[in-house]
């Protein structure tokens, strides 16, 4: 019975472990049916009122009056003052966009709408898509990088340890976010993919520690020495016979930066460098929020509180369980 | 006294590859923003103009060669978008940061460390399981969320702190608008410092050293806040030195939604604006900071930790 | 009676570790608790400071001078321990705080018990140092415990632990972990130590020899139980119980005779010229200078430090060596092309659980050298070579399709030898082979290692630290120190007229 084999008994024993393993496979899912567009893929249409409360508030009917009508009544901005031009400019729009100025628009939706009348709860299951995708296929990415370069700078050592060395005291010099900023003020472009190359491009630098430091231990145990006496090559006692030992390390390690890269595309996606216009993130919603807070619309900053702090919970509790089923430390 | 010098030495090749990366990110693949900043509508001579101006024109090992000046001189010329001097912008802006990280960084290290040494104590037990959940949920909710909700709370409607603003005297400072700031700064820190500082201590309550301490008859206080925290100290107190330079930086967020004057906000404004020469020297600054802030760590290793041999 | 335990009971989740353990401690006597490892040894001696960790359960008495310790509050067993009842434990490293200094540590015992100032409870200290033999105890006492040799460092341990005049001093394996010449001396220091202060002392070894050579009353465990219990004198003349008898034979000793060996002829092998090995500056091996003959053995002692690991991985090709030069057959080891080098010497290493990959079945770890070689001409015909070199290290073939950590010490070792005998090499490198092993196991595999010697017709150079082993094992031997060979003789000659101080001092600090 493999070591693997009895990882996973261990995890199957792990009631949390098995709980959070369930949500982070239901996130994916989402994730999944949303790029598939099953779900959410309407999520840019405006088919509810400007700032419609969600259905499990009950309406209060003075708010509504103050001013928070539909896109039928634009003539009243923000605050409450008449814009002479404003239904003309409706119409015109309207016209523009194909839609009839009298379509009919929800009072209220499920989890409410944002200013612009689109659904809150649609976005939220659409911004899933966008930070697990970025999430995953950037912890990929640099676990990739890390696991290689740590595989070679703590095998072969000398100039080669040297040269990795240097490039990670060089991308460590300059703290994470701040190198992430800069590089993407430089890019300019938005884009999932570019927030997937940058993340993955930068933060390889932990797991690249990590691997290195393992190879280094292993390199000089006696199973590796036993390895070179029977006649393995270098190759094959990098490759076949001390990564399989170090994997579980990676595995951990691949698991906790998803975490950290699906809050730094949050981070990215608010401040207005991550995803384009035509994508939704948590970002971008929890961008919306200083607005709306003050006008006392809570539920879009809730939602995407509630769809990220699941999600992130989710995957840090799986974390742990996994580490734990993979290197059970004594009681 | 050797060591130290080798250890300065080895800045260099360091530095050299910040300076390096730096360059090839903002004047090669940055390269041109003279559009960007001449306006929407601009004729080519003013654009020209720009570019002569910023220096975009020149060949590029002419460029490294100016960027390398500036580092070395410590000038790097004026923002590009208020125009004022980059050092004059870190000279002023310096105080306001450190006024919210110096009190942060206490607090925060202080709370974490007695709440993990506790929590370490009594592995296994309730409230040891329920605060490593309530750390992990914690740590679940984006900082951006914490800003906007105590913002909203205690500044919007209990109205107990300003919601944004610095003001003119330290002592108005620290009482009044850097209060909220570094609440929300602590709140956000604790969640992953408690967890790392209680694998600290959990390491450290382990180890045979304590059993033997047990054996001599030395009561849990004494071993606990005497024996296990001065080994724990060691890489508690690298950790806080080497975290500095990043919240130097990583306090953006705090900053610029406090209205706080402190470098972070600078470096987000520049970010926005493109402003290249302010984000270039805070990034080099950052660096040499970092560099600084990891031979410190490693001086104080040594004197915290005699087996150390500084080779 | 000054401790007697009636009926002790120690359990960690559904493990019994000692299921119901009844002996005393007389006044003034040395009691020694014997045992292999997992017999439940030290588990009771922590029950009577009331060590154990936090998920133990303990149930019976434990009295102290009729005080019964398992039911005394928290504040009574504080002030008993360091105080009326020490203990010292088996890693003198790990088990000092390594960031106070050493007088520190000390004094710590003196100002929590005895209450003493700050200067008193330095004087003291400095005294204490003295008379347990640490040399220029004033420099000591500001010293850490790092910059101690093993032998000091265990010295301080007894000092902290006699510091306040204790009646009962508990000695965990005290001297397991340190050379066999610093062994000697401790043991030579506890035993003084406890006549002149008249305490008595509970004594934890798996060393049955050494037990019997310091202890008055000798307790015998097995798997949690006692299995026999008397003065020192009886059990070793008269055991009573079986596996007593199974441990006092089975004790390699200086005096029994070795195997009549099959092969006559002494063909040259192995010849080392000068061999060098330098590390960052440290000369680990200064020229050695041997030979191995073809199907004997050739046994290399030594302690820890003394270069004769490195030798081994030299000869191996496993280190490159700074300089020497080696004959296999006639020809030259270091050009010799590395694949067929490999196929004609073989090394088993020390630590059985380090030595196999944890992540490869047993078929794979033994085909690999099969496949790089290109041994056996598909899968199948590679299973089944792996099993016939199971069956002849006694394991079964059902042992292909598990893993390393479903196999005890001794069958990990087992199947290292089987993976060494794939490609049937001329010289076996036996680094320590058995040294993790429990005595019991031990014999067995060096039985093991013989039948195999005169099936293959192999040579051997046999690396231990343990003189009887090697008495065993080897046809010649040489002593190492300190990167030399200071001394190189026929197995019988060296035992009997050992001519270098060094190599006299070794055989003298063996127990008899």
């Amino acid at each position: 019975m493999s070591l693997w084999l009895l990882a996973w008994q261990r995890f199957l024993r792990d009631r949390v472990g098995i709980a959070s393993a369930i949500v982070v496979v239901v996130f994916i899912a989402i994730a999944a049916a949303s790029a598939a567009g099953w779900v959410a893929r309407d999520w840019g249409k405006e088919v509810g009122v400007s700032y419609a409360p969600p259905r499990f508030v009950k309406p209060n009917p003075a708010e509504q009056k103050a001013g928070l009508a539909g896109p039928s009544d634009v003539s009243r901005n923000d605050y409450g003052i008449r814009d002479p031009l404003a239904p003309e400019l409706a119409e015109i729009r309207a016209g523009l966009a194909g839609a009839s100025p009298t379509e009919k628009r929800a009072t209220s939706l499920a989890f409410g709408a944002d200013k612009w009348g689109r659904d809150v709860l649609q976005k939220a299951v659409k911004g899933t898509e966008t930070s697990l995708v970025v999430g995953l296929a950037s912890a990929a990415l640099a676990a990739f990088l890390g696991t290689l370069f740590g595989a070679f700078a703590g095998y072969r050592g000398g100039w080669v340890d040297d040269f990795f060395n240097w490039l990670y005291s060089v991308f460590t010099a300059i703290p994470y976010l701040l190198l992430v900023l800069a590089i993407a003020a430089v890019l300019g472009q938005k884009g999932v993919s570019t927030v997937i190359l940058i993340l993955g491009l930068t933060g390889w630098t932990g797991i690249f520690r990590l691997v290195r430091a393992e190879y280094l231990k292993h390199k000089v145990r006696e199973y590796v020495l036993a390895a070179d006496s029977i006649g393995a090559s270098d190759a094959r006692r990098m490759f076949a016979h001390i990564l399989p030992n170090v994997s579980h390390v990676v595995l951990v390690q691949l698991s906790l930066h998803v975490v950290l890269f699906i809050k730094s595309e949050v981070i990215l996606s608010f401040l207005g460098f991550g995803v384009g216009i035509d994508t939704v993130s948590w970002g971008s919603m929890l961008a919306e929020a200083p607005s709306e807070l003050i006008l006392g619309m809570w539920w879009q900053i809730t939602a995407a509180t509630i769809a990220m702090a699941l999600a992130v919970t989710a995957f840090s509790l799986f974390t742990d369980s996994v580490r734990d089923a993979l290197d059970p430390r004594l009681e | 006294m050797s060591y130290l010098v080798r250890r300065l030495w080895q800045f260099v090749p360091t530095l050299a590859g910040v300076i390096l990366l730096v360059f090839f990110l903002f004047n090669w693949v940055g390269g041109d923003p003279a559009y960007m900043l001449a306006g929407k509508i601009a004729s080519p001579e003013a654009i020209e103009n720009i570019r002569r101006q910023i220096g975009v024109d020149q060949p590029y090992w002419v460029q490294l060669w100016i960027f390398v000046k500036q580092v070395a001189t410590a000038d790097f010329g004026a923002s590009w978008s208020t125009n004022e001097r980059v050092s004059q912008i870190f000279a002023t802006r310096l105080g306001p940061s450190l006024t919210v990280l110096i009190p942060l960084l206490l607090a925060s290290t202080l709370l974490s460390l007695a709440v993990a040494m506790l929590v370490a104590y009594y592995r296994g037990s309730l409230t040891d399981r329920a605060a490593m959940i309530g750390c992990t949920v914690g740590q679940s909710i984006s900082i951006l969320v914490y800003i906007l909700v105590f913002q909203y709370v205690l500044g919007y409607q209990l109205a107990w702190f300003p919601v944004q603003g610095w003001g003119s005297t330290l002592g108005e400072n620290l009482t009044r608008y850097a209060v909220l700031p570094i609440v929300v700064g602590v709140v956000v820190s604790l969640a992953p410092d408690i967890r790392l500082y209680r694998t600290f201590f959990l390491d450290e309550i382990g180890q045979d050293y304590v059993r033997t301490a047990r054996a001599k008859g030395l009561g849990e206080g004494r071993v606990l806040w005497l024996h296990v925290l001065r080994n724990a100290a060691i890489p508690v107190a690298t950790n806080v030195l080497i975290q500095l330079p990043g919240l130097l930086a990583g306090a953006f967020l705090i900053e610029r939604f406090f209205s706080i004057p402190g470098i972070g906000r600078e470096v987000i404004l520049a970010v926005e604006r493109s402003d290249f020469p302010v984000i270039k020297a805070v990034t080099v600054y950052v660096a040499i900071a970092t560099m600084v802030m990891n031979l410190t760590a490693d001086l104080l290793y040594r004197a915290l930790d005699p087996r150390v041999q500084l080779k | 009676m000054m401790v007697s335990i009636r009926e002790l009971r120690v359990g960690f989740g559904p493990v019994e570790a000692v299921k119901g353990v009844t002996f005393d401690i007389p006044e003034h006597a040395t009691v020694a608790l014997v045992g292999e490892s997992g017999s439940g040894k030290s588990v009771s001696a922590l029950s009577i400071m009331r060590l154990l960790p936090p998920n133990a359960r303990a149930g019976g008495r434990v009295l102290y001078r009729g005080m019964d310790l398992l039911t005394a509050s928290k504040k009574q067993m504080r002030n008993l321990r360091g105080s009326e009842i020490s203990m010292v434990f088996q890693e003198p490293m790990s088990s000092l705080n390594p960031v106070f200094s050493v007088g520190f540590q000390v004094a710590e015992a003196l100002r929590e018990h005895r209450g003493l100032a700050r200067r008193a409870a330095r004087e003291r200290t400095l005294e204490l140092l003295q008379e347990v033999g640490l040399a220029d105890p004033a420099a000591k006492l500001g010293r850490y415990p790092f910059q101690l040799s093993g032998g000091e460092q265990q010295r301080a341990m007894i000092a902290m632990a006699i510091a306040c005049e204790p009646q009962l001093l508990i000695a965990d394996e005290p001297t397991s972990a340190l050379d066999v010449t610093v062994q000697k001396q401790i043991l030579e220091l506890l035993a003084e130590l406890k006549r002149r202060r008249r305490m008595s002392m509970l004594f934890i070894t798996h060393d049955l020899s050494l037990a019997g050579s310091i202890a008055d009353e000798v307790v015998v465990m097995r798997a949690g139980e006692i299995r026999e219990q008397g003065s020192a004198k009886q059990v070793f003349a008269a055991p009573r119980d079986d596996y007593t008898r199974m441990l006092l034979d089975l004790r390699p000793r200086l005096d029994r005779p070795r195997r009549p060996r099959k092969r006559r002829d002494d063909e040259i092998l192995l010849e080392a010229r000068g061999l060098r090995k330098r590390f960052d500056g440290v000369e680990a091996v200064k020229g050695a200078s041997f030979r191995v003959l073809k199907g004997k053995t050739l046994g290399l002692v030594g302690e820890s430090g003394s270069g004769k690991t490195t030798l081994g991985l030299l000869v191996a090709r496993l280190h490159e060596a700074s300089g020497g030069e080696l004959r296999l057959q006639g020809e030259d080891a270091f050009r010799v092309p590395r694949l067929a080098f490999k196929r004609r010497l073989q090394v088993v290493f020390q630590n059985p659980y380090a030595s196999l990959n944890p992540r490869f079945s047993i078929g794979q770890t033994l085909t690999e050298p099969m496949r790089i070689h290109g041994l056996g001409g598909g899968e199948a015909e590679r299973r089944g070579l792996a099993i016939e070199l199971l069956a002849k290290v006694g394991l079964t073939a059902d042992a292909l399709f598990k893993y390393p950590h479903e196999f005890s010490g001794g069958q990990r070792q087992r199947i290292a030898i089987a993976r060494a005998l794939t490609l049937r090499p001329d010289l076996l490198v036996c680094d320590e082979a058995v040294s993790a092993l429990d005595v019991s196991i031990q014999a067995q595999l060096l039985n093991l290692l013989q039948d195999l010697q005169d099936e293959y017709a192999m040579s051997y150079l046999f690396i231990s630290h343990d003189l009887a082993v090697v008495k065993y094992m080897a046809d010649e031997v040489m002593v190492m120190k300190d990167g030399e060979i200071v001394e190189m003789a026929g197995a019988d000659e060296i035992y009997a007229e050992p001519k270098h101080p060094y190599t006299r001092a070794l055989l003298a600090s063996i127990p008899r």
